[in-house]
């Protein structure tokens, strides 16, 4: 046992007295040097059990009396013993021994203590500055553990959130990257048939250009001009142009249509990810949450109607893609406990104390149970493998750490309402109070 | 070809409707619908040949369109057009949909040109009802070639061949499968993606060409909606299900295989309407060559 061992390594080897030596004797055996390290010695009885500690310091006071040593150097020396010394068994640890010796303690330390085994035999003396070493040691040692676990602790934590980030950012972009598969398939296909479409009227162009030479052609004879205005018309005809015209409209506008969505999804990736803006800065929140439903869109948008009630509200510095993050979550939860078709609320306004999004989903909602655990980390209800149980503990921290709230209530079979409140900012504030 | 063939594109995106329209609407009677359930009306109403339809869409999925219009009018070729790879979705829209392709958006011109072209000739060809035949002589004894070594697999297929009466073939490699579907035939395939350490596709592919009549159904832990999309395309699988095999979903996959066999058993060969397509991979396309020539003889075997 390590308990033991620790103990056995503070005591020391130290031959025990018997009650009947005197006085004298005992002296001359502190003054031995093999003794000088220790306060005091121990007394024991003919079975080897401790009877008690003699100290340096009784003899001493002894001595110190005028014919102290001639009246009672003869005397033996259980007459002075302190007859109830400390006395640790070996068996304790040492936190245990150290907690006994400093409950018994006592001011000036005149005393060492007694070490026994399981069966109460005298083993050594054990002095207490060696067991208050030995308790340095081991807080020292056990400081540098916790220190190095706080820091493996800090390191797996900034881990875990950066893979989590990775994880909803990846989820994102796969989302949106197919998202831009619809635009991107008509409007591909619409440039191939513009081109294809077009085709002909450069024949047009063509032919109408060789009528038009023939015309100023004094030379030209009426049987070649008849042939360029059989061509001329043929190309008319084989080109269209006024059945033409409808079909490329069409495809010019729906192709510049899709390109603008394309664009504004590249936009919003952009916006939403806000990786060449500062940390904190003025935003309006409405923003986030325009910027996080367009990422959104993807998970949401074939069975999930979004009602947006946005009030208006004043800018607050914030870190935009965090709070994008959080909103992200969110909106991702509530269309993932919407089991068929359903509806997300989304409500935003301010008041004096801050600037507050509410999201209600008619999703399945979760019991007491559940929603006790919604914010403790790598809490899920999701099968393993589908997620890591960090992103609202990772929202709550974020909404904490912008000196907001963030709560929930739910009923199981009617929905879950977030509420997000961030603080004006106090120059707001008081702008207002003023 | 008397009357045009007939396209339906469901999306519900206008924009992918009017674009498709347009580049086929000189070589194909072209419909489109921006509706599932007024998609669904028209394939009621009117014959249509070719079902093309979106997988995202806010009424239904397009693998659930595409299961019902299996219902309504069982010789509509149907085909699957999506941007998302979503498992799932391409997985339902194979086994409840049985559908013909899996295609992806942005789309290649040539390449959906060319897939409504096959679908057309394909839909075109099938004259009579498919199901008016369906329900006699279905305790005919098939034979059935398993290519997968775990024992949850072979325990329902050997339950599914001894109520059946079917006789059960097995192979433990490539080669041995080769053999057996050589001398024995086969009418349904059961096969893991890989049979001892070997990638067991080429196989389905070859037989998707050589012998469109072979149904394969396909076990596999492996989920990648790409190589799902493959198989459908290039192998004209049947069925695929992920693995761990969930019992019931198995049998029924199993049961709809053994129908369909027996069904093309009692055609004449030209009505089968499974056409692969030559797989895109290159060396794949060399190994599928190289396996269709030791195929030679279940090929001459099948025209005989």
């Amino acid at each position: 046992m390590t308990h033991a061992r620790a103990l056995q390594s503070l005591m020391r080897a130290v031959t025990p007295l018997a009650a009947s030596m005197n006085i004298n004797e005992v002296a001359d055996l502190f003054l031995a040097a093999e003794h000088r390290a220790f306060l005091s010695l121990p007394v024991v009885d003919e079975h080897n059990r401790p009877l008690g500690l003699v100290s340096r310091a009784t003899l001493q006071d002894i001595f110190m009396q005028r014919f102290g040593r001639d009246l009672r150097g003869r005397h033996p020396v259980g007459e002075v013993m302190n007859q109830a010394p400390l006395i640790v068994s070996l068996e304790t640890s040492l936190e245990q021994a150290a907690k006994q010796v400093t409950a018994q303690l006592q001011y000036p330390i005149t005393e060492d203590f007694i070490l026994i085994d399981a069966q109460g035999q005298y083993c050594g003396l054990g002095t207490v500055l060696d067991l208050l070493k030995a308790m340095e040691a081991r807080v020292a040692q056990r400081n540098r553990v916790l220190r190095q676990a706080l820091v493996d602790l800090k390191e797996s934590q900034a881990q875990l959130l950066q893979s989590e980030k990775m994880a909803s950012l990846g989820q994102m972009v796969a989302g949106v990257a197919h998202e831009l598969n619809t635009p991107l398939g008509y409007v591909k296909n619409n440039v191939q048939l513009l081109r294809e479409l077009s085709e002909p009227l450069f024949g047009l162009a063509a032919a109408q250009a060789r009528l038009g030479q023939c015309l100023n052609d004094p030379d030209c004879d009426e049987a070649s001009l008849a042939q360029a205005l059989q061509a001329a018309e043929q190309a008319r005809q084989q080109a269209a142009p006024e059945l033409l015209a409808e079909d490329l409209q069409q495809l010019y506008g729906d192709t510049l249509y899709g390109l603008e969505q394309i664009a504004e999804l590249v936009v919003g990736l952009k916006d939403f990810a806000r990786l060449d803006r500062a940390m904190s800065e003025e935003v309006d929140l409405n923003d986030c949450i325009r910027s996080a439903l367009l990422i959104a869109r993807n998970h949401i948008k074939d069975k999930v109607e979004v009602v947006q009630q946005l009030g208006e509200l004043p800018r607050i510095a914030c870190a935009p893609s965090q709070i994008n993050q959080v909103l992200l979550n969110l909106l991702t939860n509530a269309a993932q406990a919407i089991e068929g078709v359903g509806r997300i609320q989304i409500r935003s306004w301010a008041d004096t104390q801050g600037v507050h999004v509410s999201l209600q989903d008619n999703g399945r909602g979760m019991p007491p149970e559940v929603l006790a655990k919604i914010f403790d980390p790598f809490f899920t209800t999701k099968p393993v493998g589908q997620g890591t149980g960090l992103g609202l503990s990772i929202s709550y921290k974020i909404v904490q750490d912008h000196g907001g709230q963030i709560r929930v209530a739910s009923e199981p079979g009617r929905g879950t309402r977030f509420l997000v409140s961030l603080p004006l900012p106090a120059t707001v504030a008081m702008k207002r109070s003023a | 070809m008397s009357a045009p063939v007939r396209i339906l594109f469901v999306d519900d995106e206008e924009r992918i409707l009017r674009s498709l329209a347009l580049q086929f609407r000189r070589h194909y009677d072209v419909l489109t619908e921006s509706d599932p359930l007024r998609a669904l009306q028209r394939l009621r109403e009117e014959h249509i040949h070719v079902l093309v339809s979106d997988q995202r869409m806010p009424q239904m999925s397009g693998a659930q369109l595409l299961a019902e219009a299996r219902e309504i009018a069982p010789n509509t070729l149907r085909i699957l057009l999506t941007g998302y790879s979503d498992l799932d979705a391409a997985v339902e829209a194979l086994n409840n949909g049985g559908i013909f392709r899996y295609l992806t958006k942005p789309w290649d011109q040539q390449e959906m040109a060319f897939t409504l072209r096959q679908a057309a000739e394909l839909a075109v060809r099938q004259a009579q009802p498919l199901q008016a035949i369906a329900s006699e002589g279905l305790s005919a004894p098939l034979s059935l070639l398993l290519l997968d070594d775990e024992p949850d697999t072979l325990a329902v297929v050997g339950e599914f061949c001894v109520a059946g009466g079917h006789r059960l073939l097995r192979a433990r490699n490539l080669a041995e499968a080769m053999l057996q579907l050589n001398n024995e035939g086969a009418d349904i395939l059961v096969s893991d993606l890989k049979l001892a350490g070997e990638d067991t596709a080429p196989l389905l592919k070859t037989l998707a060409q050589a012998h469109p009549r072979l149904l394969s159904l396909v076990v596999t832990p492996f989920q990648d909606t790409q190589a799902l999309l493959r198989l459908v395309n290039e192998a004209q699988i049947f069925r695929y299900l992920p693995k761990p095999i969930r019992r019931g979903l198995f049998e029924k996959g199993l049961k709809a295989a053994a129908e369909q066999a027996l069904i093309w058993r009692a055609q004449p060969q030209q009505v089968v309407t499974r056409l692969a397509e030559v797989p895109r991979d290159e060396r794949e396309q060399e190994k599928v060559g190289s396996l269709m020539g030791m195929l030679g003889r279940l090929r001459e075997r099948l025209i005989a």
